[in-house]
């Protein structure tokens, strides 16, 4: 990267060639309309669980400026209502601007100062929509996200949704990277509903926290620092925990990775 | 000079000769004879309360509220024409909500009843449309703490320590007066607000009436506009009660001697 | 005939802050015939009495399905009404789509109240000449609305809209304890009773001119017409008004009736008036 004041952020001339500027002039009648093309803060894996009695999610609080670990302090396990939490990955800016859609909806639940009827089927549905109708307008909100929740008759919801409007359900999710690491880790524990429903709260917690610490042992964009949240059935409540973290790790192994800590002669 | 056979109370935003508004002072009328709302303003939040009519032993008891949320800590009591009460908290919600989108931050109460008074002072402008038929008591609390105001339909505000509306305002305006406002409890307040609601309605004495309190605290409901909870409600109608019948007594009294 | 000046549209208030053309909106409802509606703790029943503009012609549909969970009955204008049930079976749909959930019957009921407030204060259309009744079940169980054109809605445990319908009105305040605690053949029975005593003389009850609809929780919104509705006409003793009829079997029923505003104004019987119906 050229660090001249003219060529700050543009890939090095040696290396690339000679910038063509007619990108970054590209005007109207080449480009009739650009929206959003990338992420630019992001955060990494966003996994769940369920259990026996719920569900366990766990969620860094890295944002990511490219590979620069920007900010150490981003909450991405979102309470909505009582009953619901959405776990969010990808653009944190997108991710605060659905804070607020969110926000409004129980607010608006609300107007009527009666029993809150917002459960996160509901919520999921929603989200869907809106994503599906972002990425229709080829403007998409850069996220993938996890709904889970106590629904409306008191039974756990687990659901995924992301930018393009996907969504499924399964009793063991994760995003982005975890979606890679995680999923084999937590499968080999639940597979299916019927593991799940064997699977103990301690078990559950025990899983997701081993499973971020492989993510933070691999994903060069996650932290050691996250936010953990415990669905329960039972107590029909939702507890998260903050600032917990990754415990028990070995770094051993890292001096011989070539490039890692200080140069190597 | 009357409004009646002169013509210039035949349409909205016509001024009479000597400068008068006639529709928006009919419009005052809708309200005058509606059922009572009240708002008191305390040390730690606000309290709005009605006396709900009830026309009919077939509407469902608890049901048919009336005191609507404009935001979490924004609640408003209205007298009047019922369906231009919705309209107008409607655009309370809009109001808040864009405001929210804008500055992030909860509207404040002043912000709020600054934008809705234009809204309501634009239906006095064009003979299109009708004034609201309504007086709004809108009451809430944010940073600079506790704020009660009353609307009317000219789309001036003012704000009040207390204030009533309705049928009977002159009786609940009285005993208003004689609280020590703004310095009681909201706990208190909702105690006088049952009481006053009580007593206004002696002035409506032959219909059946529901009794509504809401309240919005910060130490008392986290900033959060709700209705207050049954076990306040029942002691604050007992204690209503009571005072109506030791009113009373001393009415016997006075006439024994 | 104009009663007075400040009647021709609803952007002027009388003097005494009335709203005549908003008035004179509710009193379409009762040119329409009449329509009732009652709520026990798990059903809504809505019952109807449908007109015919001559004798070859069909009955005029009074009931009309919303969802699964919700319908309307109405009294006043029907082209009004269809408006207002296409706008709903909108919001119902919407509520499917965005949230995945039946749309909940207070909402519903105000939706289409904010909708007809606008026309009572903005010049350039007339309120809606139709009342309506507003019933379902959603998550906090059933649910019965009444709906009128100058955008109140109420909720009830029994409703009566449309011509002769304080003497329906009557009778379910009189049986306003039974309503709460019926069964679902109960309830129906005493949405016919109510509906029997708003009919004119010579008139009764028959399965061409009632309609019938049924929601519970765990039983999605019934329509009966025709055929269907005998059923439900076998649990009368008798079609005919009692008051009508020779046999004092509810001599009671005499007095309370007097005292209705509007029973028996409408002696012409069933001859709609203004297409209402």
């Amino acid at each position: 990267m050229n660090h001249g004041p003219y060529d700050w952020g543009r890939p090095s001339d040696d290396t690339y060639g000679a910038y063509n500027h007619q990108i970054a002039a590209a005007n109207n009648s080449q480009f009739p309309k650009m929206n959003t093309q990338q992420p630019i803060v992001t955060g990494t894996s966003v996994i769940a669980v369920k259990y026996q009695d719920g569900i366990v999610l766990a969620a860094d609080n890295l944002g990511s400026y490219g590979s620069l670990a920007r900010f150490s302090d981003i909450e991405r396990l979102l309470p909505v209502g009582d009953s619901t939490i959405v776990g969010i990955s990808g653009d944190i800016s997108d991710l605060q601007q659905i804070e607020r859609i969110l926000d409004d909806l129980q607010v608006q639940d609300s107007y009527d100062m009666e029993k809150p009827n917002l459960k996160p089927e509901h919520v999921h549905e929603y989200l869907s929509r809106v994503f599906y109708n972002r990425r229709s307008k080829m403007d998409p909100l850069w996220n993938s996200t996890i709904v889970a929740g106590l629904s409306s008759t008191n039974e756990l919801v687990l659901k995924y949704a992301d930018l393009l409007g996907v969504t499924y359900s399964s009793p063991a999710i994760a995003t982005g990277f975890g979606a890679h690491l995680a999923i084999p880790l937590l499968r080999r524990k639940v597979e299916t509903e019927e593991d799940a429903s064997k699977l103990t709260e301690e078990e559950a917690v025990e899983l997701v926290r081993n499973c971020m610490k492989v993510l933070f042992y691999r994903d060069a964009r996650s932290i050691d620092k996250y936010s953990l949240a415990v669905i329960s059935q039972s107590r029909k409540k939702i507890d998260i925990h903050k600032g917990l973290r990754c415990e028990d790790m070995k770094w051993e192994f890292a001096k011989h990775i070539r490039g890692y800590g200080a140069p190597q002669l | 000079m009357s409004s009646i056979g002169t013509g210039y109370d035949l349409s909205n935003a016509i001024f009479s000769p000597d400068g008068r508004n006639f529709q928006v002072e009919y419009a005052s009328k809708a309200v005058e004879n509606a059922g009572t709302s009240i708002g008191i303003k305390c040390r730690d939040g606000v309290v709005l309360a009605v006396e709900k009519i009830q026309t009919s032993k077939l509407l469902v008891a608890g049901r048919n509220k009336r005191i609507q949320s404009i935001d979490r800590h924004i609640g408003v009591a209205y007298s009047g024409i019922i369906p231009d009460g919705r309209h107008f908290v409607n655009r309370g919600r809009d109001e808040a909500q864009s405001f929210k989108s804008l500055y992030k931050d909860p509207i404040k109460v002043p912000n709020l009843i600054d934008r809705v008074g234009l809204y309501v002072q634009n239906y006095t402008c064009a003979n299109s449309v009708r004034p609201f038929g309504i007086n709004a008591i809108v009451g809430g609390v944010d940073d600079d703490g506790a704020h009660l105001y009353m609307i009317e339909p000219s789309g001036v505000y003012w704000g009040y320590c207390g204030t009533a509306i309705g049928k009977g305002r002159q009786t609940a305006k009285a005993e208003l007066e004689k609280l020590d406002l703004p310095n009681i409890s909201v706990k208190d307040g909702v105690k006088e607000a049952a009481r006053i609601i009580y007593l206004a309605h002696e002035d409506n004495k032959d219909k059946e009436f529901e009794l509504e309190i809401s309240w919005v605290s910060q130490s008392e409901t986290g900033g959060r506009h709700e209705f207050i909870p049954q076990e306040l409600f029942d002691a604050a109608v007992q204690y209503a009660q009571e005072e109506d019948d030791d009113e009373e007594e001393e009415d016997e009294d006075v006439e024994v001697q | 005939m104009f009663r007075n000046n400040y009647d021709n549209d609803s952007v002027t208030y009388s003097p005494t802050g009335r709203l005549f053309q908003v008035e004179y909106a509710l009193e379409a409802i009762k040119q329409g015939s009449a329509t009732v509606g009652l709520v026990s703790k798990t059903h809504v029943v809505l019952v109807a009495l449908k007109r015919n503009a001559e004798e070859l012609g069909s009955y005029q549909k009074k009931i009309i399905e919303i969802d699964d969970h919700m319908g309307i009955a109405l009294a006043g204008l029907a082209p009004d009404a269809r408006v207002l049930s296409n706008y709903l079976r909108q919001q119902a749909m919407n509520s499917k789509m965005v949230f995945n959930r039946p749309l909940s019957i207070t909402k519903a009921a105000f939706s289409i109240a904010d909708k007809a407030q606008e026309n009572t204060q903005q010049y350039g259309g007339r309120p809606y000449g139709v009342g309506l009744l507003v019933g379902g079940v959603d998550e906090t169980g059933p649910h019965l609305f009444e709906f009128q054109p100058s955008g109140s809605v109420l909720e009830y445990h029994g409703a009566a809209l449309g011509a002769r319908s304080q003497a329906g009105r009557t009778l379910l305040e009189r049986s306003l304890e039974e309503i709460k605690t019926a069964s679902r053949q109960e309830l129906i029975k005493l949405g016919l009773l109510a509906l029997r005593d708003t009919l004119a003389q010579d008139k009764e009850l028959t399965a061409a001119n009632t309609s019938v609809s049924v929601v519970g929780i765990d039983e999605k919104f019934t329509l009966y017409d025709d055929e269907d509705v005998q059923q439900w006409l076998d649990l009368l003793d008798s079609t005919a008004n009692s008051r009508n009829r020779d046999t004092h079997d509810a001599p009671e029923d005499d007095n309370d009736n007097t005292t209705a505003p509007d029973a028996g104004v409408d002696t012409e019987g069933d001859v709609p008036v203004q297409d209402a119906d």
